[in-house]
């Protein structure tokens, strides 16, 4: 079966890759562009692990064919630090014990960056409604509704800062 | 060697030393490992609860386009391994007969994985279905379908113990209560699949780079599974995401398969498993038929405890040995039984079978005895915790069945646990449909297994003042990582983040029993300490040469050594390391061992002191039912 | 078996016509994908093996929300449910579907599956159905002979069953203006606050009459509760013209609940489905009345 060509541009970068068409984006992104910070675990959407962010908004990437994914902004876990400075949500996720295992952490904090986007100064009701796609087997999920909490916060101060 | 008198790293919050390549999602897992070169592994499972295998064909699958090896179970020399020497009955790959819907009976490697996946549907495997059996006690009834020709009566283990004098406690109760407690089967989703990563290299050594909680557990099966010697066996641990034994403890068919087909194509094999394979494939939490019978005094103090538990073994032993003397040592450990008879059976049947998991039979015990300790406290009028702290186990109790305490903070935990959560204002006095509880445990900090239970270190204190720390402990996610660390760091006085902390690599690191029973901290942690102190004692003595001190006299800390009590009268730490190579040619390792000195437990016979540390809990749950649909909300 | 997707050819129609010439022309060999969230997790688990996949995604206008006071809604078959769920047309003028839009799935699941989507799939238990078939919604289908419109009510035929035929494409909702003295609730019950499919879903749409609570119009309807999402039209009758009280409330939900064909499944039995049919039907009926008391 012909391999089709699809354009990528996934955390800024634009990429040029062959694949066939059954692929989904999270295949190409761990295979194909070495970005193995999205994770695979249950592969149909129940687990969160493969969240990444398609023009801002959170999906599962497990579920998106790759040529869906043409002509839109993708950002992966691997996008969200800059120059080796941590994101405020990774930083609150370090600092509040909110990382066991680790295999959960990209894809929620995926899933935070577009929900505080979204909605910066969220309650904890809405903070588990926007991450209850999210399944951790480690934390119990206490310490990562805090550190979601606290980086809102950090968030919202640098905002301020900047007027 | 003078202890350090006031803590300085232990007691303080540390983040997780990896947390921060894990958050930007640099961290690699077994499956974001690729190798130049590697193929792709399936597994073929079977689709029968029990068969005979007739004839596997597997000329098609090898004739796909793509395929580089297709392998049965007749490629191994069928030598059956397991976790006891009297207890192994797994093979790589089944040979003649299947036991369980999903055990494995062929293995493919190809270029990519959709050709496996097809490679799979082309291998012909003619079975002869045979009766099965799905319930345990129909599984011991004579003229039951067999699981094992020398199981008589699909008996896996048993154990069966009494201490003190059954009779004379239950005559002593003024109140006995029985009750028949059923648990479920469980698998943990724990959300990275297993994976690995097999190479059989031109040396004939063997190398699985694979999620391992207990590296040497499976090396040790690896190797006797492939009829090798263990050191031309090499297991490399990957970063592990989230284990809770769950399979992640020993040799699957799946590393098995991953090493062989390496052997056949001589190139790396990675295989991951889905995670419907995860949660069919075996590994289960015990479902278990509790019988329980208590009996207590008008004051409600326990006489007597009399359990019958039957365990859903499933179809292979796999650890279920100790698993039956758990229920019966779980039971034991949270409050004071004078006299019991304990008679656990675990039991074949044609299923996933169920191993250690997240607790490995302590949430089913507690759950049977908390709740029918509820329910004497309701009839004999006394309030839940009161029953609990009356009986609950106390510091330096010795229990009938050689359970040692030494520390034992139950009743505090009952006292903080009643405070916290608001009991004595809350208890009969919630709305209708509202109710509070409580439960308690105690557990282990590492069982004692005789020798198996040890842990071991080395390290290397490098000439810029840092360390090199291997053990053969296993991070899972729970913070060894970083907890290690921070025990060489207060015994050095340095910072956990210069003590790097390697993983474990079979031809490297020490030897471990591994990550189960929450041991680490308590065993590893001990043979980190004592190799640090070995280093400590290297480096001291040097240094109180060039301080011309006494090395008994030096304290360790902010990356200095000092003469106790004049801090001036001292040197950087660093300068002593590179003096001892530079100068001396003397490099510094330290090394440890440690078993905790719990005596024999022997378990067939049920007594022992079954770790040096116990640990206890105490835990309320206010729970709401909605009395129209049924639904409970916490 | 949970296993890889299986090979297909991706196709990209850039108009209806388009598709509906693809579908014409391979038949039952071609799955059209919307969100694919329904659709790639069944073709993992075997259920489908198409040999063309065909998007919706290059077609422009699929997704659009259009509102008129006069005519109502209209309502793209290829909206996300996230869209629905945001969107501030939807929730001034038709909140009920804003609310069961709400409790599909996670953010992730509704920022990529469509209503088309959860229509054709057509589960007993899907979360859409209830809340547009009290809404009175009629279904726009696009054929090679034009557009036909069809009561969403006649759309489902059995479970994971639809009227389409292979060369049939619904593309558009058409819901009508709602009363302004109306107001509805979605519940949907599971073991799980999140997550979870339904194991009873209800949607509930009174419009009142007058100042009392004199029922002029009731719409009931249910998912998980028959082969299809289905709208109980004997509890309806119950309320139609009546003072909603306590007695007529519970009435209509014991109606309800004798009405529906819910089955034992794995997940739970008959008995325990029409028990809860009751108690959810009457707590819907209700909440809808408090909104409009308040």
């Amino acid at each position: 079966m012909v391999k089709q060509t699809i354009d990528l541009k996934v955390n800024g970068q634009a990429y040029e890759v062959q694949t066939q068409p059954w692929r989904t984006l999270a295949e190409v992104l761990r295979d194909q562009l070495n970005l193995t910070g999205t994770k695979i675990s249950c592969a149909e959407g129940h687990c969160g692990a493969c969240t990444v962010l398609v023009n801002g908004k959170a999906v599962n990437s497990c579920l998106m064919l790759i040529a869906e994914a043409q002509g839109k902004e993708i950002l992966t876990i691997e996008g969200l630090s800059k120059g080796g400075e941590l994101h405020p949500i990774q930083d609150a996720f370090v600092t509040h014990g909110a990382v066991q295992c680790g295999f959960c952490t990209p894809g929620i904090i995926m899933g935070t960056q577009a929900f505080l986007l979204e909605n910066p100064d969220p309650s904890e009701a809405e903070i588990k409604k926007a991450l209850a796609g999210h399944l951790c087997r480690c934390t119990g999920y206490v310490q990562i509704i805090e550190a979601v909490k606290a980086a809102a916060d950090t968030m919202k101060s640098s905002r301020s800062k900047r007027r | 060697m003078k202890e350090q008198e006031t803590l300085n790293v232990i007691g303080k919050p540390y983040p997780k030393k990896d947390a921060r390549i894990k958050v930007t999602g640099e961290c690699r897992f077994a499956g974001d490992i690729a190798v130049p070169g590697m193929l792709h592994g399936k597994m073929l499972r079977s689709p029968h609860a029990h068969a005979r295998i007739l004839n596997i064909d597997t000329k098609k699958a090898e004739a796909l386009k793509g395929v580089r090896a297709v392998i049965t179970g007749k490629d191994f020399p069928g030598i059956l391994y397991g976790n006891f020497a009297h207890t192994r009955d797994y093979l790589p790959l089944a040979i003649d007969r299947v036991r369980y819907v999903g055990e494995e009976v062929a293995a493919v490697a190809a270029e990519d994985e959709d050709t496996a996946w097809e490679a799979l549907d082309l291998i012909d495997v003619s079975y002869e279905p045979l009766p099965a059996v799905f319930d345990p006690e129909e599984a011991m009834q004579e003229g039951a379908p067999l699981l094992y020709d020398n199981k008589p009566n699909n008996i896996s283990s048993k154990s069966e113990w009494e201490f003190g004098d059954l009779e004379k406690g239950l005559k002593a109760s003024s109140l006995i209560r029985q009750d028949v407690f059923h648990t479920q089967p469980l698998k943990h989703g724990m959300l990275e699949t297993h994976t690995c990563i097999g190479f059989w290299d031109a040396d004939g050594k063997v190398t699985l780079e694979a999620c391992k909680q207990s590296p040497y557990v499976a090396w040790r099966q690896l190797a006797m599974g492939l009829g090798l010697p263990p050191h031309k066996v090499r297991v490399k641990q990957t970063f592990i995401g989230a284990g809770n034994s769950g399979g992640k403890q020993e040799a699957l068919p799946m590393d098995f398969a991953a090493v062989m087909l390496s052997s056949r194509t001589g190139r790396p094999v990675r295989i991951v498993h889905s995670m419907e394979e995860v949660l069919i494939m075996g590994h289960m939490r015990h479902a278990y038929k509790i019988d329980l019978k208590i009996g207590v005094n008008k004051d409600g103090f326990i006489q007597a405890m009399d359990c019958y538990a039957i365990a859903d073994g499933g179809a292979h032993s796999s650890i279920g040995q100790l698993s039956i003397y758990l229920m019966g040592a779980w039971l034991m450990m949270t409050y004071k039984i004078p006299n019991v008879r304990y008679r656990g059976c675990r039991v074949f049947t044609n299923k996933s079978f169920c191993g250690a998991l997240r607790g490995h039979c302590v949430p089913q015990a507690r759950f049977a005895f908390e709740g029918l300790l509820d329910t004497i406290a309701d009839e004999l009028g006394m309030d839940h915790f009161e029953i609990r702290k009356r009986n609950a186990i106390t510091p330096g109790y010795e229990a009938p069945n050689g359970f040692k305490i030494t520390t034992c903070g139950l009743r505090e935990a009952l006292d903080k646990a009643e405070e916290v959560s608001g009991w004595r204002q809350k208890k009969g006095k919630l709305p209708k449909y509202r109710g509070i509880g409580v439960g308690a445990s105690g557990f282990i900090s590492g069982s004692n297994i005789m020798g198996m239970s040890a842990c071991s270190a080395m390290l290397k204190v490098q000439e810029d003042g840092s360390v090199a720390l291997q053990s053969g402990a296993t991070d899972v996610g729970q913070g060894c990582d970083t907890v290690l660390p921070m025990i060489v760091a207060e015994v050095l006085g340095i910072e956990p983040g210069d003590v790097s902390f390697a993983l474990v690599d079979s031809d490297l690191t020490p030897i471990d029993g591994g990550t189960w029973s929450s041991r680490v901290t308590f065993y590893a942690g001990n043979a980190v300490k004592i190799a640090a102190l070995d280093a400590r004692k290297q480096i001291a003595d040097v240094a109180a040469e060039i301080l011309e001190a006494q090395p008994e006299d030096l304290v360790f800390r902010k990356k200095r050594i000092y003469v106790k009590g004049n801090p001036d009268q001292g040197t950087e730490l660093d300068k002593v390391i590179r003096h001892c190579q530079n100068r001396k040619g003397m490099t510094i390792m330290g090394r440890g061992y440690y078993n905790a000195p719990c005596g024999h437990l022997d378990f067939a016979k049920g007594y022992g002191n079954f770790t040096a540390a116990y640990s206890f809990y105490a835990q309320v749950c206010e729970v709401e039912v909605d009395p129209e649909t049924g639904q409970v909300q916490q | 078996m949970f296993r890889n997707l299986p090979k297909f050819e991706f196709l990209s129609p850039k108009s209806i016509k388009e598709a509906i010439s693809i579908l014409a022309k391979y038949g039952p060999e071609a799955k059209l994908i919307a969100g694919g969230t329904d659709l790639l997790s069944e073709m993992r688990w075997g259920e489908w093996s198409p040999q063309y996949v065909i998007a919706l995604s290059q077609i422009p206008g699929l997704d659009e929300i259009q509102f008129d006071k006069t005519t109502g809604l209209r309502m793209g078959a290829a909206c996300t449910i996230g869209e629905i769920e945001r969107s501030k047309v939807i929730g001034a003028h038709y909140p009920l579907l804003a609310q069961a839009a709400s409790v599909l799935g996670s953010t992730e699941i509704r920022n990529r599956a469509t209503v088309g989507g959860n229509l054709c799939t057509a589960a007993p238990s899907a979360d859409m159905p209830p809340s547009l078939l009290v809404l009175n919604a009629k279904a726009v289908i696009a054929t090679q002979e034009g557009e036909k419109v069809v009561a969403l009510e006649d759309f489902f035929t059995g479970p994971k069953k639809t009227i389409l035929n292979h060369d049939e494409m619904l593309v558009r909702l058409e819901i009508p203006p709602v009363e302004p003295t109306s107001a509805g609730e979605y519940i949907k019950f599971g073991r799980r606050n999140a997550m979870e499919i339904a194991m009873i879903g209800v949607a509930a749409l009174i419009t009142l009459k007058g100042r009392n609570n004199t029922c002029k119009e009731a719409k009931l309807a249910l998912a998980t509760a028959a082969p299809t999402p289905i709208r109980s039209k004997e509890a309806e009758k119950v309320l139609t013209g009546k003072k909603l009280t306590r007695e007529i409330i519970d009435l209509a939900a014991d109606t309800a609940s004798k009405e529906a064909s819910p089955r034992t499944s794995w997940r739970t039995t008959e008995e325990y489905r029409r028990d809860l049919i009751r108690a959810l039907t009457r707590r819907a009926l209700q909440k809808a009345l408090d909104k409009l008391k308040s």
